[in-house]
């Protein structure tokens, strides 16, 4: 509610009348399939980038840098859709298997800095987001700039597509939640999860029982950068099908706001995708209502923060102590 | 233990009582911590307050040094009601207090953490001045201490002493200590009470923390006893027992036994040792020489007890003995076979259980729920996995049982196992080791933190293990527990093991001389005092 006045309250300071925008939002979100359709294609990077943050969270690693790991499998899929020849059905999986590497070759430095030398991941993963998002600018303005000119700043488009299963909503909806669902039967349901569980508890804990709380970091990390370039992977071949500047729509920053509301549950990823969608679809609809993107940006940003606070303020409970005579 | 000679308190008529505490209530979420305390400290007094964890002492005394404000009651000083707000109150108005833990800044000078935060500290001032304050101040009280040695550098009896010194040169009239000798050798503890003695006799007072009834007896003039957070009684220390304060404390009478002796069924000590050390050198975290050469052998169906003062090599030797510390010499033989670097899972495998000295840092994990840490020791084989696979609700099954044998109640096995109070966590921690433990279980101190009725339920699960034909090492800092249930003690010293004596032949006085590094061989000429 707190959060729903503030962004009322910015609404109206940028003269426009709240009321009418928000019945407008909640029409076109829910009113129609158009705009289930757009919460659904937000969906699908917002649950991989949540799912990456929130597997390392597990291990105790913080991957700040599911953006740059977005961008390196964007960029690996793409250039194995541009340049590699054959049928979508051998190349699609090809590029796949691309975008998961893309992620994993970029977390792989970090991963071992902090197996090894423990240096901190906060910093490492954060710093080469920058260096992924610029290789992707680069590529998309220099080297891969679509020859066709048939818009500036991206490559050409890719051919092989992910099919739709759904209005526009592509296969990779499901793929997702699919995946989601693996993650956390792995976690709850096998010796490894357990493991993983523990160690990334409590490292101390892991020791005391003899488990290899190194080789899960390694592995769990890796995981995390794999699963956040498949989502640059979908969204290359999912939505956009071209690579730009600015693909990532901040979908690795975001997924860490996902991870930090599902407060480690895999349900709790989705359903904090799903709010962070809606979210953010209302931002594209106010500005398709005129208002300027700062004031959607700020109205956006408002209804995090209060959401995050009162997402925390939800675990406590008032206890009262009766005094006994 | 009378060495010390006691002062009675002098009353002069009229004088209020220094402090005065009138039916103070503390009230936590779901907790009485303190419920209609009176509390009356003469000056000229030392004023032990003794009871269990749990008990209510440390929320007393942070109400009375404006570290908590209390629900109901009154603090009265001197004879005037006072309301404390932060400790910097307290201070002004003369109440000090010396934490278990210490508050100084490591890399300071001594001279420096005196000065730190004190309003009486000169703007400027070059190193040499400061110094110099600090002589005096130091020699004005009568406490030795080096004041331009880095804290680092001190002994903890040294540190304590500059605590004391600190909260005394802001012109504390009641100093309060809390556990003041967890951290000293029996030498030191002697010192402290000499220093405490001078202290109130210049008609000051002292209150003192403790669930230590022995030195309790010897330094206190009056004794309040807490339990459950309401005062019991108050007495006249010359009216008390150990008996009788123990029984004060628990609320029933509790013996403090031998357990030595064994029932008929009990299986003996056999001959052959199921654990055994041979010239092992290992180092700590900091990459020092922590253990310099242990030998050590144990036999199944015996308790062997590792005595000496904290920090002299007991961490790392637990360590070592299960698995999670890497040797850099000599060899570990678990049942005759060397077992070279095997990890703390192997070990396990063994059968060698392991109750840490932190539990919570790493016996445990705080965060996760009360099954996953119960499973922790047996969740690699059936019935809680099969295979690859982990099965959620035979882990259940398990932590429930675990739970019953350790007779924790515990209201939902998914909430995380730290909302479990300290005694609940280390019994089942210790239920859950001595499932393994079918040939050792190593134990380091066990009854750290916990209060006499937990510490008993401990001692009768050692005994259980022992008359089951396991072998039990036993780590502990409390002489009375080692003498109470080891068959063998061994004392360490730097690393090293200074002597193994049989505990029916021996004497205290000779393991505290052991304890502060004498050879058994070579004992020193001194009354025995201690």
């Amino acid at each position: 509610m707190l959060a729903l006045t503030a962004a009322g309250i910015v609404l109206a300071a940028s003269g426009a009348a709240p009321l009418t925008l928000a019945s407008q939002v909640i029409k076109s979100t829910f009113g129609s399939s158009f705009g289930l359709e757009d919460v659904g294609l937000l969906l699908t990077p917002l649950i991989l980038t949540g799912l990456a943050v929130s597997i390392a969270l597990k291990i105790g690693a913080w991957n700040i840098g599911a953006e740059g790991q977005f961008y390196a499998g964007a960029f690996a899929a793409t250039g194995i859709g541009l340049f590699i020849p054959g049928p979508t059905v051998v190349i699609l999986p090809l590029m796949f298997v691309g975008g998961a590497l893309g992620g994993v070759i970029w977390i792989l430095i970090p991963t071992l800095a902090k197996a090894y030398a423990n240096v901190s991941e906060l910093i490492t993963t954060l710093l080469l987001n920058f260096v992924g998002v610029l290789l992707a600018y680069y590529v998309a303005t220099g080297p891969w700039l679509d020859p066709g000119g048939h818009a500036l700043g991206t490559t050409a488009r890719v051919r092989h597509e992910v099919p739709e299963f759904w209005g526009t909503v592509h296969w990779g909806f499901p793929l997702a939640i699919l995946l989601t669902v693996v993650v956390a039967g792995l976690l709850n349901f096998t010796r490894w999860g357990y493991e993983v569980r523990i160690a990334g508890s409590n490292p101390q804990a892991a020791k005391y029982a003899g488990m290899p709380f190194r080789r899960h970091l390694i592995t769990v990390m890796l995981l995390s950068g794999a699963i956040a370039g498949i989502a640059g992977m979908l969204e290359i071949a999912g939505t956009v099908h071209r690579l730009q500047g600015g693909i990532s729509n901040n979908f690795g920053y975001l997924g860490i706001m996902v991870a930090v509301l599902a407060r480690g549950s895999a349900l709790g990823v989705m359903a904090g995708a799903a709010l962070m969608a809606v979210i953010l679809n209302s931002g594209i609809i106010l500005q398709t209502q005129g208002l300027n993107t700062s004031t959607v940006l700020a109205i956006t940003g408002l209804i995090l923060f209060f959401t995050a606070i009162g997402d925390e303020l939800a675990h406590y409970r008032i206890v009262r102590s009766e005094p006994t005579a | 233990m009378n060495a010390i000679p006691k002062t009675s308190p002098a009353r002069p008529r009229g004088t209020p009582p220094v402090v005065l505490l009138k039916g103070i209530c503390k009230y936590f979420p779901g907790v009485v911590a303190n419920q209609d305390v009176d509390l009356e400290v003469w000056a000229g007094e030392i004023h032990a307050l003794l009871g269990e964890n749990g008990a209510g002492k440390s929320t007393l005394m942070n109400i009375l040094t404006g570290i908590y404000t209390q629900d109901a009651g009154e603090i009265i000083i001197d004879g005037y009601a006072q309301s404390f707000t932060s400790p910097v109150e307290a201070i002004a108005a003369g109440i000090g207090m010396v934490h278990q833990h210490f508050k100084l800044v490591k890399a300071f000078t001594v001279a420096e953490n005196i000065h730190l935060g004190w309003s009486e500290t000169p703007a400027k001032i070059s190193p040499e001045k400061l110094e110099s304050r600090t002589a005096e101040l130091a020699a004005s009280l009568n406490l030795a201490v080096k004041p331009a040695a880095q804290v680092e550098d001190l002994s903890t009896g040294e540190q304590q002493r500059v605590e004391i010194l600190r909260v005394l040169a802001r012109q504390a009239r009641v100093l309060i200590l809390d556990e003041p000798t967890a951290v000293l050798t029996p030498a030191e503890a002697r010192e402290l009470f000499r220093a405490l003695r001078e202290f109130v006799s210049r008609g000051n007072a002292v209150i003192f923390i403790s669930h230590k009834l022995d030195e309790v007896l010897e330094i206190s003039d009056r004794i309040s006893v807490l339990r459950g957070g309401r005062k019991v009684t108050t007495e006249e220390t010359r009216n008390c027992s150990q008996k009788m304060l123990a029984k004060l404390m628990v609320g029933h009478e509790i013996v403090l036994n031998d357990l030595r002796g064994r029932g008929a069924g009990a299986v003996p000590i056999s001959a052959d040792a199921v654990l055994r050390l041979d010239e092992v050198r290992a180092l700590d975290d900091l990459g020092n020489v922590a253990l310099n050469g242990v030998s050590l052998d144990i036999r199944a169906g015996e308790i062997l007890g590792i005595a000496g003062v904290a920090g002299n090599g007991q961490k790392e030797l637990s360590q070592v003995l299960t698995g999670m510390r890497p040797i850099c010499s000599g060899n570990i033989l678990v049942n005759g076979h060397d077992v070279g670097a095997a990890n703390a899972g192997e070990f396990a495998g063994f059968g060698v259980g392991h109750i840490p000295e932190d539990r919570l840092h790493s016996g445990l994990a705080p965060a996760l729920s009360v099954t996953d840490n119960a499973v922790i020791r047996e969740y690699g084989r059936a019935p809680v996995s099969l295979g690859r696979w982990f099965r959620p609700r035979a882990a259940i099954a398990l932590a429930r049982s675990i739970a019953e044998a350790a007779a924790v109640s515990v209201p939902d096995f998914t909430m995380p196992v730290r909302n479990l109070s300290g005694g609940n966590q280390q019994r089942l921690v210790a239920r859950r080791e001595m499932r393994i433990a079918d040939k050792l279980l190593v134990a380091a101190y066990p009854s750290r933190g916990l209060d006499v009725g937990a510490i008993n339920t401990m001692m009768r699960y050692f005994v259980e293990l022992r008359d089951a034909g396991v072998g039990v090492i036993l780590i502990s800092e409390e002489l009375e527990e080692l003498l109470n249930l080891s068959d063998r003690i061994a004392v360490m010293f730097h690393g090293e093991i200074m002597g193994i004596v049989e505990t029916a032949s021996t004497g205290i006085e000779q393991i505290g001389m052991l304890m502060g590094g004498q050879r058994a061989a070579a004992p020193r000429l001194e009354p025995a005092s201690i």
